[in-house]
């Protein structure tokens, strides 16, 4: 024995030693193996993509190619073809998110033509079947004005250009369609008498000029060789004071439009009156061909009867009454008629698929007596504000939970109080098992909280104003809810009370703005119902400055909401809760003059008010505006106060939870542009570092957490997307005891900033940080790429710590060496294929499960995922073997038994002997 | 299309920034980058120009790709431009486009690293796909190799290799009585007996005396 340990021990010594230096290797290639990325087999298990377009522009139906489709082009810029049945999308083009992109027309004849930009134009020609580009044309105007007022369309094979310069002439250009060779040179037509309320039909251009009391109702084809116009007294046509002139929405027979609620046509150069009452002023308007002759088609949302539908036969005019109906459950506000298509069938009924777009920018394909066929929710393709909200737990779990609540009471109280509320997970129990599958696979399932807490609402807050529910595990939505006052640029949502106290129901409350007014207006609900709850739809008579949410909850576990408004006035919502106004600041960034200003929130016993106490001027001499200000989530979570390094000692965070970043962008003389990041403290208005980028533009997507921060620009000068890390320590001992609060007001020393900038090797459009419960998990940064790929990075490749040749030290600790471009590996990408188009927004959300985090990617797509920075450390990995583990365990008990059998017999025999 | 529309602009061009300010009143646009993208080739990827996009900026201009894989990317006023393509499954590598303000092309490859580094590449350019993306991770499979070196069964087996071949090499007595020992305590004895078991729950411990006798003359005689 003497003699191996002897051999054994230098061995071993070694052996240790070889460890220790492989160790670094060792953890340098578990970074670098980000094995994050999913199986093959697991694609849609977590994830779900929506596909969206965006308000529908313009739309036509296919009827030329075998599978039926619906063109459209969209506000987003958008070209998509849409399933006829299903509504899915089949292809879809995305142009320029900037005005070179806007669709200008959309025309469809053998191939799809397309106009984009606004001069520069584009006109492309796509094939029909497939969506590929077939040819492309550019042109070219000279630059002024009116061509914002200029119009295109297709006639005769040939396309149309026409400017109107408003009081002198019209500009009409004709040009081959797929060439773009102009036919004929841009003709000059004299029109003294137009100017911006002219409408277009095409080919007439009509408008209604003159002076009041002698107004003539004018019109021209501007595409005859010959000037003729046509020209009557408005007087023979309405009598009404101010004459409006408008287009319809959909017209594909004969040329014509609305004066205010007549229909007027252009036949053989003469206009004609029909006899058609327009019902109602705000009705959509479409003229349609059908096999018994032209159709006129109205609809509105009529306040009694709803959604309204009606027919006329242009010809006779009277009412074809098999397409017409009202529907009082469809809520389709300022119906609009994107496109109709109107067919007879065999037993000479008329059939008709009508396409509206409501002001909620939803799209709904409608049949013959108002069945929907599909709809689609394009609101979504323009999402502002994102919340993850808990879902209550079942009633059962309640009453268990509230049997825990309730300290007071005797033994035997509680005693009964156990015995009932086992009585009630019985009967649950007995009851689910006497409804056995059936019943269970027809219902949905019940909107309570699951195990790990996985399964949420989201609640999104979209440009139109329209809110939605969405069940997180499915992307369904569960509810909406329009808010047509609602201007959400700049909106906030806070959840005030979560669904975690029974019996007060959840709680969210939404900031905005009132559409016209520009005052604050308040949006309060339920959202797991989407009912309106609290103050339900405030509309405030002043413009709110700031908003916040108070930290302290009241009896009732409700958050009260804060506003500061234009006049640095407070209101507390609800006003109960103002005497738990304490130790409350807010600041406020302004954005084009960077001045920061901080407020002091006083309850003085009878109201608060507002003390300006605090301004910071980043405006650097009037020529810097602030891009972005971020502070810390809210309900963040700090695991650990400090870093270990190698030699034992502890570096600590600075872990300020009011540090704000502000980002400021301006010109400079010297080095052209320059981006600003400066971290200023939200109560006390130190600035505590601040960080100067020359030649740099387009400052975006700060992240801030814990005692780290980032943020990304262009640089100018190397011409490449860069990211900025900062990490902010106290130092080897902490500032304030362990355990005591953190106080912006008490001591003046800045913290020590380590900071780094990396290459991003693409054009980042969106960042986001996991979030998880307690923040134990690694911290992960998620950034969005202009090609439709969301990179998962963990944090340590983007640490300022990183050194350039780690010493020995470094390497101890698991520094990766500095490298200045960043890896984006495409086993990084959590989307894998799934291209999401336009990418605005990332937001994420911790579950219960403390490895998880859950991910929801806005833009013209939804994605949503989870994904789980260290691995599922605490799940068992889905496609655990159990069968093979119990077979092993089987086999190790039988293997034990038999041999302790054999050897009971051998020693049996060894006896004998 | 090769054409070049130029348009001389009239000094309105004001941008929210000094940034091309400096001596930049006329500014032309209307330059055109062209090219061509190769198909990946995949037999079942019949519609590859609709997944393919073409990319400058990061978007901020964008051209689609013909039936043929040509691109034309319309409207660039002269600068650097990297021109991507976009394809779900492959990859293609980006290109730097350099106009300058003569209408002169150049491409490069690009280097976010060394940017001042020129590698040339033809133009009009030609984008073949490099690699197809591997999204996924490969799901492992049951090897015999891998249960071999699996750390347990190195565990079990290194033991199993000390005990039964180390004594046999060497002829220490000393050692041998120390090993001796070690197989003694390793000796498995906690586990009960499946009979002894059996016959406790059977006979309701009438008998379990003299099993247990019986079992501790077995280990006085070990």
């Amino acid at each position: 024995m003497g003699n191996l340990s002897i051999n054994l021990k230098p061995n071993f010594m070694g052996l240790l030693k070889c460890l220790n230096s492989i160790n670094w290797f060792i953890v340098f290639f578990s970074l670098i193996n980000l094995s994050m990325c999913i199986y093959e087999d697991q694609i849609g298990k977590f994830d779900w993509r929506q596909s969206y377009v965006g308000r529908i522009k313009f739309a036509q139906f296919d009827t030329v190619s075998t599978a039926r489709k619906i063109i459209v082009a969209t506000e987003e810029n958008v070209l998509a073809a849409l399933n006829l049945k299903t509504g899915q999308v089949v292809w879809r083009h995305v142009f320029e998110s900037t005005s070179s992109g806007n669709i200008q027309l959309l025309h469809l004849s053998d191939q799809i033509i397309t106009v984009t930009g606004s001069n520069p134009y584009l006109v492309r020609g796509w094939d029909l079947s497939t969506g590929v580009l077939i040819w492309e044309w550019g042109l070219t105007l000279q630059k002024n004005e009116h061509t914002d007022f200029s119009e295109w369309w297709v006639q005769n094979g040939l396309l149309v250009h026409m400017v109107p310069k408003f009081g002198s002439h019209i500009e009409v250009s004709v040009y081959n369609v797929a060439t773009g060779h102009n036919r004929g040179a841009t003709s000059k037509l004299p029109a003294v008498w137009i100017n911006e309320g002219c409408v277009l039909s095409p080919p007439y251009y009509t408008c209604i000029s003159g002076s009041p009391g002698n107004q003539l109702l004018l019109s021209m084809d501007v595409t005859s060789d010959a000037v003729q116009i046509i020209s009557k007294p408005l007087a023979e046509y309405t009598t009404a004071r101010n004459a409006n002139l408008n287009p319809f929405d959909t017209n594909t027979v004969i040329p014509g439009f609305l004066l205010n609620e007549k229909i007027i046509l252009i036949r053989g150069n003469k206009f004609e009156a029909i006899n058609i009452a327009v019902s109602e002023p705000s009705a959509s308007v479409a003229l349609v061909d059908s096999a018994s002759g032209p159709l006129v088609l109205q609809t509105w949302n009529d306040e009694a009867k709803g959604f309204t539908l009606t027919a006329h036969n242009l010809v006779s005019g009277q009412r074809v009454n098999e397409i017409g109906w009202s529907d009082r459950s469809l809520s389709i506000p300022e119906p609009e008629l994107s496109a109709v298509i109107c067919t007879k069938t065999a037993r000479e009924q008329h059939v008709c698929r009508i396409l509206v777009t409501a002001a909620d920018d939803a799209s709904h394909l409608i049949q013959q007596e108002g069945r929907v066929l599909w709809t689609r929710e394009e609101a979504l393709a323009n999402v502002v504000a994102v919340e993850f909200v808990d879902l209550p737990v079942s009633d059962l779990d309640a009453a268990i939970e509230s049997e825990f609540d309730q300290k007071e009471g005797s033994v035997l109280a509680a005693f009964t109080r156990r015995l009932q509320s086992q009585f009630q997970q019985l009967q649950g129990a007995v009851r689910t098992l006497l409804a056995g599958d059936a019943a269970a696979a027809d219902e949905p399932p019940p909107l309570v909280r699951d195990y790990f807490n996985l399964h949420k609402i989201m609640v999104l807050l979209t440009d139109a104003g329209k809110i939605f529910g969405m069940d997180n595990l499915s992307g369904e939505i569960l509810w909406k809810l329009y808010e047509p006052n609602l201007n959400t640029e700049a909106a906030v949502m806070f959840t005030r009370r979560s669904a975690r106290h029974p019996p007060h129901d959840a709680y969210l409350t939404i900031v905005g703005k009132h559409e016209e007014t520009g005052n604050g207006l308040i949006v309060s609900l339920n959202p797991i119902r989407g009912t309106p709850v609290g103050e339900q739809t405030l509309h405030l008579d002043v413009q709110i400055l700031q908003c916040a949410v108070l930290y302290k909850a009241d009896a009732q576990k409700l958050h009260a909401l804060i506003l500061l408004d234009k006049d640095e006035n407070v209101q507390i919502l609800p006003e109960s809760s103002a005497p738990l106004v304490e130790n409350m600041y807010m600041h406020v960034a302004d954005r084009s003059s960077a001045v920061v200003r901080g407020y002091a929130l006083r309850h003085d016993g009878e109201r608060v008010s507002a003390k300006n106490i605090w301004s910071v001027d980043l405006s650097g001499g009037g020529s810097q505006r602030v891009v972005w200000s971020v502070s810390k989530p809210a309900a963040e979570r700090i695991h650990s106060a400090g870093r270990v390094l190698p030699d034992r000692s502890v570096l600590y965070k600075h872990l300020n939870p009011n540090l704000v970043l502000l980002l400021t962008e301006g010109p400079d003389p010297v080095h052209k542009d320059v981006v600003v990041a400066t971290c200023v403290d939200g109560v006390s208005g130190g600035v505590l570092s601040a960080h100067v980028h020359r030649r740099a533009r387009r400052p975006a997507l700060p992240l801030h957490s814990e005692h780290f921060l980032a943020y990304l620009y262009y640089n100018d000068k190397q011409r490449r997307h860069e990211i900025a890390t900062l990490e902010l320590y106290e130092g080897p001992e902490r500032w304030v005891p362990a355990g005591a609060a953190f106080s912006s007001l008490r001591g003046a020393r800045a913290p020590h900033v380590q900071r780094h900038a990396y290459i991003v090797p693409a054009a980042p459009a969106a960042a986001a940080l996991s979030a998880t419960e307690r923040s134990l998990t690694d911290k992960h940064v998620l950034l969005a790429l202009s090609t439709g790929a969301i990179v998962e990075l963990p944090w340590a490749l983007l640490e300022p710590r990183r050194a350039l040749s780690p010493a020995g030290e470094a390497r101890e600790e698991g520094l990766v060496p500095y490298a200045p471009e960043l890896p984006l590996p495409a086993e990084a990408v959590v989307n894998y294929n799934a291209t999401l188009l336009r990418l605005t927004r990332i937001h994420t959300a911790p579950s219960g499960l403390e490895s998880t985090s859950l991910v929801l990617a806005t833009g013209l797509d939804l994605f949503y995922t989870r994904i789980a920075p260290s691995k599922t450390f605490d799940l068992l990995k889905d496609d655990f073997d159990y069968y093979l583990i119990s077979v092993v365990l089987a086999a190790l008990v039988l293997a034990t038994y038999s041999t302790k059998y054999f050897a009971a017999r051998k020693m049996l025999k060894m006896a004998w002997k | 299309m090769n054409t070049k529309i130029i348009l001389i602009y009239i000094s309105t061009f004001v941008l929210g920034n000094v940034y091309c300010a400096s001596d930049l009143t006329e500014e032309e646009i209307g330059h055109v980058i062209e090219g061509r993208v190769f198909p990946p080739e995949d037999p079942n990827n019949s519609n590859w120009q609709l997944d393919t996009r073409v990319h400058v900026n990061g978007g901020e201009y964008i051209g689609f790709v013909r039936e043929d894989g040509t691109f034309v990317v319309h409207n660039l006023p002269s600068g650097s431009y990297v021109v991507e393509i976009v394809h779900p499954d492959y990859m293609y590598e980006p290109v730097r486009v350099e106009i300058n303000s003569k209408g002169k092309y150049r491409a490069r490859k690009v280097n976010y690293v060394q940017t001042s580094q020129v590698i040339q590449v033809p133009y009009p350019l030609r984008m073949k796909p490099v690699t197809k993306f591997r999204y996924f991770q490969v799901r492992e499979q049951w090897r015999l190799t891998d249960f071999l070196f699996n750390p347990m069964v190195v565990m079990m087996v290194l033991p199993l290799f000390l005990i039964m071949i180390l004594p046999k090499m060497m002829n220490d007595p000393e050692t041998k009585e120390d090993l001796k020992q070690i197989s003694n305590l390793a000796k498995i004895s906690d586990v009960p007996e499946m009979s002894e078991m059996f016959t406790k729950i059977f006979n309701r411990g009438s008998v379990p005396k003299p099993t247990s006798s019986k079992a501790k003359q077995i280990k006085k005689r070990q």
